[in-house]
C-alpha cells in the first residue's frame, strides 16, 4: 500500500515537474524592459485594419507560447544606452572646437519604432552603440555648426531644439528615441571661451578683490576698532588695577600702621579713662568736700541765717508788739495822766476855792489863835529849843558815831514827805513820753525813790529843803508842805 | 492617442521640431511635435492637445483651448 502510495505521489511530482519544465520551455515572458520578437508559426497574421503585415509579433509586458521549431523569440532590449562621443567641429562663429557629449538613447516603447530597431539591430544590439556614434558625431557637427560657442554653453533649449531637428527623421528611421544630450566638455584650441569668461572672470576677480579689499578693511577696520577697545579696555583695567593696587597699598599701609595707631589709640584711650578717673576722683573729693564741709557748712550757715532770721523777726515782732504795746501805755497813760490831772485840776480847783474860805477862815482863827498859841509857842519854843538843842548835841554824837544810821532813821522818819515830794515832782506833768518803755517809769521812779549811796545825798537835800520850807512856812500852789514834827526823844510836845 | 493632452516641453512652430510630452502606455513618452495649424507657435509650458499621430513618434498637435 505504502510502496503504491509512494510511487503514485512519486509519479505526480514527475508529471508536475516535467510539465512545470515543458511550460518553462514553451512559455515565453517579456520583461518591462524588453520586447519579445516572434516570428514563424502564425505572427503573419495580418491585423484588418492593416494592408501589410510586419511579418512578425511584437510582445512587451505579457507571456506567449512559443511552440519550439515553428516559432522563434527573440529578445530586443528596451534599456536605455549611453554612447560617448567625442566630435572635433567648427561652431557657428568659425571657431574650431572639440566637444566631447553623451548621449542617451533607447528604443522607442511604441510597436512602430520596436519593429523599425528589430530590423535594424536585433543581432546587433552590441553594436548599436557604434552605429550611434557614427550617426551622432556628424549629428553633434551639424548641431554645433549651427549653434554658437555661448548657445552651446548656455542655451539647453536651442541645444535639444538642434538635437531634434537634425536628429529626429533619422532616429525615427531607426525605430530609436533620443532621451537626452549632454555636452560634456568643450575644448576651445582659440581660447574664445577663455576670453569669453576673462571679462567676467575679471570683473569677479575684481569684485572679489573690491569685496576682499573693502572686507578687509572693514575686518583690518573692526580689528583696530577691537584692538582700541580693547586697549581702552586693557588701559581701564590697568587704572583699576592700580586703583586697586594704591587701595591695597593704602590698605596695607593702613594695617601696618594700624597696629601703632591701635596702640596709640589704646594708650590714647587709656590717657582719656585715667583722665575720667582723676576726674572723677577729683568729682569725688568734691563731692567729699561738699558733702563734709560744704553742706554741713553751708546747713549751719542756713541754720544760723534761720535762726537769725527767726530771731530778728522775733525781735521785730517783739519791738512791734512792744512798740504798739508802748503806744497803747502811753497812750493809757496819757489818757490816764490827762484825766489825773484834769481831775486834779478840778480838784485842786475846788480844794483852792474851798482851802481860800478855810484859809479865811481858819486864818482868821488861826490868829487868834496864832496868838495865843505864838505865846504857847514861844514858852514851847524855848523849852523846845533847849530840848532840841540837847536832842541835836546828843545826835551829833551819835551823828559822829554812826552817820548813816541816823540818816536812814531820819528818811525812814520823813519817808512819806519823800514820796510825796516825789509825786509832786510827776503832779505838774502834762504830758509825759517815756523813751523807755514800760521799764522807764519804773527806772524814773527807782531813780528818785533809790535809796542807793547817791540817793542819801538827794534824800539829805530834800530834808534841807523840807527843813528850810518848815522854817519859812510857805504854801505852795501845788499844795502844802506838811512839817514833819520831829519828836524829841526827851520832851513830848505840849497841846 | 489622437485626442490625448500633452505638454510642451520644446517650443513648437514653423521651421521647428517641438516636443511633447503625452501620457500613454502607462508611461510618459516624448514625440516629435508639429503645429496642426501652419504658423502656429506653441512655446514651452502650454497644454496641447494631439490631433493627428504620425507613427512612429509625429504628433500634430493644437494649442489646448479650455470651454469658455
Amino acid at each position: 500500500m505504502p510502496e503504491g502510495l509512494l510511487l503514485v505521489a512519486i509519479s505526480v511530482v514527475a508529471g508536475i515537474l516535467v510539465f512545470v519544465i515543458l511550460l518553462r520551455m514553451l512559455w515565453k515572458v517579456a520583461e518591462p524592459n524588453e520586447a519579445l520578437i516572434i516570428s514563424g508559426l502564425g505572427t503573419g497574421s495580418t491585423p484588418k485594419s492593416r494592408p501589410d503585415s510586419m511579418g512578425f509579433k511584437i510582445i512587451t509586458g505579457k507571456g506567449t507560447l512559443v511552440l519550439p521549431g515553428f516559432q522563434v523569440a527573440r529578445r530586443l532590449s528596451l534599456d536605455t544606452n549611453g554612447a560617448n562621443l567625442q566630435v572635433s567641429c567648427v561652431t557657428q562663429q568659425g571657431l574650431p572646437v572639440t566637444v566631447r557629449a553623451v548621449v542617451i538613447y533607447k528604443v522607442g516603447d511604441d510597436f512602430v519604432s520596436i519593429a523599425n530597431a528589430a530590423r535594424r539591430f536585433l543581432d546587433r544590439q552590441d553594436g548599436m552603440n557604434s552605429t550611434i556614434h557614427e550617426l551622432f558625431s556628424g549629428h553633434l557637427r551639424s548641431i554645433c555648426g549651427g549653434l554658437t560657442i555661448e548657445d552651446l554653453i548656455h542655451n539647453r533649449d536651442a541645444l535639444t531644439g538642434a538635437v531634434r531637428q537634425s536628429s529626429a527623421d533619422e532616429m525615427s528611421k531607426l525605430g530609436l528615441v533620443i532621451d537626452s544630450l549632454q555636452i560634456q566638455e568643450i575644448d576651445d584650441e582659440s581660447g574664445y571661451i577663455l576670453n569669453l569668461g576673462k571679462p567676467h572672470a575679471a570683473a569677479v576677480a575684481a569684485s572679489a578683490r573690491i569685496a576682499e579689499a573693502e572686507r578687509d578693511q572693514e575686518a583690518t577696520e573692526a580689528e583696530q576698532q577691537a584692538a582700541a577697545k580693547k586697549a581702552a579696555s586693557v588701559r581701564e583695567s590697568e587704572i583699576q588695577q592700580a586703583g586697586y593696587q594704591a587701595e591695597m597699598d593704602q590698605a596695607r599701609a593702613k594695617s601696618s600702621q594700624s597696629g601703632p595707631l591701635a596702640e596709640a589709640s589704646a594708650r590714647q584711650e587709656v590717657v582719656v579713662q585715667e583722665t575720667r578717673a582723676a576726674e572723677l576722683e577729683a568729682n569725688l573729693s568734691e563731692q567729699r568736700l561738699l558733702s563734709e564741709i560744704s553742706k554741713p557748712a553751708d546747713a549751719k550757715a542756713y541754720e544760723t541765717r534761720t535762726v537769725a532770721d527767726a530771731e530778728r523777726d522775733a525781735r521785730i515782732a517783739r519791738a512791734q508788739a512792744e512798740a504798739k504795746e508802748t503806744e497803747l501805755k502811753a497812750a493809757a497813760d496819757a489818757t490816764r495822766v490827762k484825766t489825773a490831772a484834769q481831775a486834779e485840776a478840778e480838784a485842786t480847783k475846788a480844794r483852792g476855792s474851798a482851802e481860800a474860805d478855810a484859809t479865811r477862815a481858819t486864818g482868821e482863827a488861826e490868829a487868834a489863835a496864832a496868838r495865843a498859841k505864838g505865846m504857847a509857842e514861844a514858852d514851847a519854843a524855848r523849852a523846845k529849843g533847849l530840848a532840841e538843842a540837847e536832842g541835836i548835841r546828843a545826835r551829833a554824837a551819835a551823828l559822829a558815831e554812826n552817820q548813816e544810821a541816823v540818816v536812814a532813821q531820819q528818811l525812814a522818819e520823813n519817808w512819806p514827805e519823800i514820796v510825796d515830794a516825789g509825786a509832786k515832782a510827776f503832779s505838774n506833768i502834762d504830758n509825759l513820753v517815756v523813751l523807755n518803755g514800760a521799764d522807764g517809769m519804773s527806772e524814773l521812779f527807782g531813780k528818785a525813790l533809790s535809796l542807793g549811796g547817791t540817793g542819801l545825798g538827794l534824800a539829805k537835800t530834800l530834808m534841807q529843803s523840807m527843813q528850810n520850807e518848815t522854817a519859812t512856812e510857805t504854801a505852795t500852789q501845788n499844795g502844802t508842805v506838811h512839817t514833819i514834827p520831829v519828836e524829841r526823844d526827851e520832851q513830848p510836845s505840849k497841846n | 492617442m489622437i485626442g490625448n493632452r500633452g505638454r510642451v516641453t520644446g517650443k513648437i512652430g514653423p521651421g521647428l521640431v517641438g516636443e511633447v510630452m503625452i501620457s500613454i502606455r502607462g508611461g510618459v513618452e516624448a514625440f516629435y511635435a508639429y503645429p496642426a495649424e501652419a504658423g502656429e507657435v506653441i512655446e514651452p509650458g502650454e497644454q496641447i492637445l494631439v490631433v493627428d499621430h504620425q507613427p512612429p513618434r509625429s504628433v500634430y498637435v493644437q494649442r489646448w483651448l479650455p470651454l469658455g
